[in-house]
């Protein structure tokens, strides 16, 4: 039974414009929050991807210890407050309001950072000057006992919609979000099969890249590591692309204490791809607090594929990264070749 | 002149029948009517041939198993974990007593480098307690990175090579008691007696609110001693009391007679004096070896402290949303596991007119970075200026004095203008 009002007063009708900024579980849900919205009839405005300026500008309105992608949030965060935010046709649009959720948990052990729950009180007080309009709504299905859908109805129900349309909303909501996880899921199936079709001789390298959905396909933070990956000619697949269900079933037979949920997913496709992959490359942004006990855990617990960790930080250059990508991938081919004695 | 002896070790604090009279101290006299008898267990167990008799029962006893458990240290709170092992659980007790600078640096040497300090210390802790014999290990879990802690240590562990068990509270994610029952008696002590078990562990909680009252009343009244280590003196007394405790009657006898002491004690206080609050994370803002011994540093200054985080402030009378309401103008969700906390009794202090507030964590704490944007602004609203404070593996306490006594320096000085 959920403990908040499911139909609150409709406070929040006047906003038609809502600005989403480009980080954190965006990454993970912009199938879902852009569909809900378009159905309710708003126009849904994102910002351009990270650059470094997005950086610089979040990394001032953030304190110092704040992790590299929260950092790049409050700089998508401004983006939009300054108009600078782009509409379906890529024209840029003033927003009437910022969607910031607050999401702490699915149910047990399906736990978010708790960057995740502080998100929109972080924003509005770092910002306080700015005065940023916020719609959020709230996640937390352990202590609240309110669930991702219950927080969206009573959203749908302040932006004007009545409670039958926001129902209709976010279920086509979730089945638009459902059929996209599925593609991604089953196109990495495909790559995979059909690189498994080719004769040994001629397959390419094919590397895991196990991160959070916000550091791997953000072309600021992992978008250097995927680069010089298929630079170095090897295949590219994402932990986060695969079957989320399947991996979080199968991230029980890595751990029963593991409390996060996306660590969890990536754990999992770890295991179930292990056998696919050549090589493993671990990426996290400096300093993630639920991979900086995961990743020690995959590194102890993972056997039989080579692993590389990175960590990636705000550094102006990607010459580090491009030189630890090359060895690893040298360490490879080197393998496949039958070791360094016989190379 | 040479110090009379006030009381033989081992004595109770008001225990007049055996003290040596001494003619400088002025003599109290607490009227006992009756015997005192235990709520749960046997009573006050008064002299030590009592405690050893006691604790020879206790071995007796077809509930006891002699497994060794140890906890890793946390702030004052090691009488509690003692009680909950020997009395809840009915195990041997290992007693590690305070981490050592080796703790810190063994733990962090077998730790990830940018995993929170808490972590590392208590990597050290165990470790130490593994090569000392323990038998089982004891962690507890929570809605951040703590959630994790027992499995990445257990795992860390075993690939050193130590052979012990794990009584990890994360792996009874339901929380639901009788399986927490069900679990104590896989891994510690199948014999447990669910009753007796049941009836100590309210006694644990009722220790946790003494020695939370007490630790208050010391944060108000220790910087201004006559008697330069008296406070000290006294609280040391009633740890080693309270540590001794096998009963709540124990408890209560403790509680009384240190509070009594605690108040007796001459101080010399100004009618303003300088007044700072102290917030942030549960482990470091409350565990004195990883905080630098922080609130001894203040209370050497004539500071007034006052610290509304405990354990139970934190657990036994947890209000999260009624906390909420209270920095509703400040905040709309809960932001973590202490954050509200840590909100709250900031914005308290600084209605209340304290002079400086400071803030508490291990460097890479996501709720409490999340948390300081908001004090910060409190800060500017209220004028009551905060210190940040993030700490790591460092040994080394110099720059946190020097950062101290500006601090101090700076506060003292707005208030007397």
């Amino acid at each position: 039974m959920s403990k908040i009002d499911l139909h609150p007063r409709a406070d929040a009708n006047d906003v038609l414009t809502i600005g989403i900024p480009r980080g954190l579980l965006y990454y993970r849900y912009h199938v879902l929050w852009r569909t809900f919205f378009e159905r309710l009839g708003k126009t849904v405005v994102v910002d351009a991807p990270s650059t470094r300026a997005t950086f610089t500008a979040g990394d001032a309105a953030s304190v110092d210890e704040c992790c590299l992608v929260s950092k790049l949030y409050m700089g998508h965060v401004l983006a939009l407050i300054d108009g600078q935010g782009l509409d379906a046709t890529g024209a840029p649009t003033p927003i009437d309001a910022l969607f910031i959720p607050s999401v702490g948990n699915l149910g047990t052990l399906k736990h978010f950072c708790t960057k995740f729950q502080a998100l929109p009180d972080l924003v509005a007080n770092s910002l306080v000057e700015r005065r940023p309009r916020i719609l959020s709504c709230l996640a937390d299905s352990l202590d609240a006992g309110v669930s991702m859908r219950d927080g969206f109805i009573a959203l749908g129900c302040r932006l004007g919609a009545r409670p039958k349309e926001a129902k209709a909303a976010f279920r086509a909501a979730e089945r638009e979000q459902a059929r996209a996880e599925e593609a991604l899921a089953h196109a990495q199936q495909e790559l995979l099969a059909s690189i498994e079709r080719l004769p040994a001789a001629e397959r390419p390298l094919t590397i895991l890249i196990a991160a959070h959905p916000y550091v791997a396909h953000d072309p600021f933070v992992g978008g250097a590591v995927e680069d010089a990956l298929r630079a170095a000619g090897a295949e590219v697949i994402f932990a986060d692309e695969f079957d989320h269900e399947r991996a979080y079933k199968k991230s029980f037979e890595f751990s029963a204490t593991l409390p996060w949920i996306v660590n969890r997913e990536i754990v999992g496709a770890i295991l179930a791809l292990h056998d696919h992959v050549d090589g493993i490359v671990i990426m996290s942004a400096f300093p993630c607090g639920p991979d900086s006990m995961t990743d020690d855990a995959i590194q102890r617990c993972i056997h039989g594929k080579p692993i590389l960790a990175l960590t990636v930080d705000a550094q102006s250059g990607t010459a580090g990264v491009e030189t630890r990508i090359e060895s690893f991938v040298d360490i490879l081919r080197y393998q496949h070749k039958g070791g360094y004695l016989h190379a | 002149m040479p110090k009379t002896p006030l009381m033989q070790t081992g004595e109770g604090a008001d225990d007049t029948l055996h003290r040596t009279v001494s003619p400088e101290a002025p003599a109290r006299i607490a009227i006992e009517p009756g015997e005192r008898r235990g709520l749960f267990g046997k009573g006050a167990d008064r002299d030590r041939r009592g405690r050893a008799r006691a604790q020879r029962d206790r071995r007796a006893d077809r509930h006891h198993t002699t497994k060794r458990v140890a906890f890793f240290h946390y702030s004052y709170y090691g009488p509690v974990f003692k009680f909950f092992i020997e009395h809840v659980l009915n195990a041997e007790y290992l007693d590690m007593g305070e981490p050592t600078r080796r703790t810190l640096e063994i733990g962090s040497q077998h730790s990830n480098d940018y995993v929170c300090a808490p972590f590392k210390h208590i990597m050290g802790a165990y470790i130490e307690a593994l090569d000392a014999g323990a038998d089982v290990l004891m962690q507890f879990t929570g809605p951040c990175r703590l959630g994790y802690y027992g499995e990445l240590q257990e795992s860390i562990l075993r690939d050193m090579g130590y052979d012990f068990q794990m009584l990890n509270f994360a792996n009874v994610p339901s929380g639901s008691m009788r399986e927490y029952i069900s679990y104590c008696k896989r891994i510690v002590n199948p014999h447990l007696s669910v009753p007796v078990g049941a009836a100590n562990l309210l006694a644990c909680f009722r220790m946790v609110e003494k020695l939370d009252t007490y630790n208050d009343a010391y944060l108000a009244r220790a910087g201004f001693e006559v008697e330069h280590g008296s406070f000290a003196a006294a609280r040391a007394r009633f740890l080693r009391q309270m540590n001794e405790a096998a009963s709540a009657a124990d408890i209560d006898e403790a509680f009384r007679s240190g509070m009594a002491e605690l108040e007796a004690l001459p101080i010399d206080k100004p009618a303003d004096p300088v007044r700072v609050g102290l917030v942030g994370e549960y482990f470091t803002a409350q565990d004195a070896p990883s905080n630098l011994h922080l609130e001894d540093k203040l209370l050497a200054m004539h500071v007034e402290l006052a610290r509304d985080l405990n354990m139970t402030s934190r657990h036994l009378r947890y209000n999260e949303p009624n906390l909420r309401r209270s920095i509703a103008d400040y905040v709309t969700y809960d932001m973590g596991p202490t954050s509200s906390l840590t909100i709250a009794s900031a914005k308290k202090y600084m209605e209340q007119g304290f002079d400086g507030i400071v803030h508490l964590k291990s460097s890479g704490c996501t709720p409490e970075i999340d948390v300081m944007p908001v004090l910060q602004r409190l800060s500017r609203d209220y004028h009551v200026p905060v210190l940040f404070l993030s700490y790591d593996s460092q040994t080394s306490d110099t720059g946190l004095d020097t950062r101290l006594e500006a601090f101090y320096d700076m506060i003292a000085m707005r208030k007397a203008r």
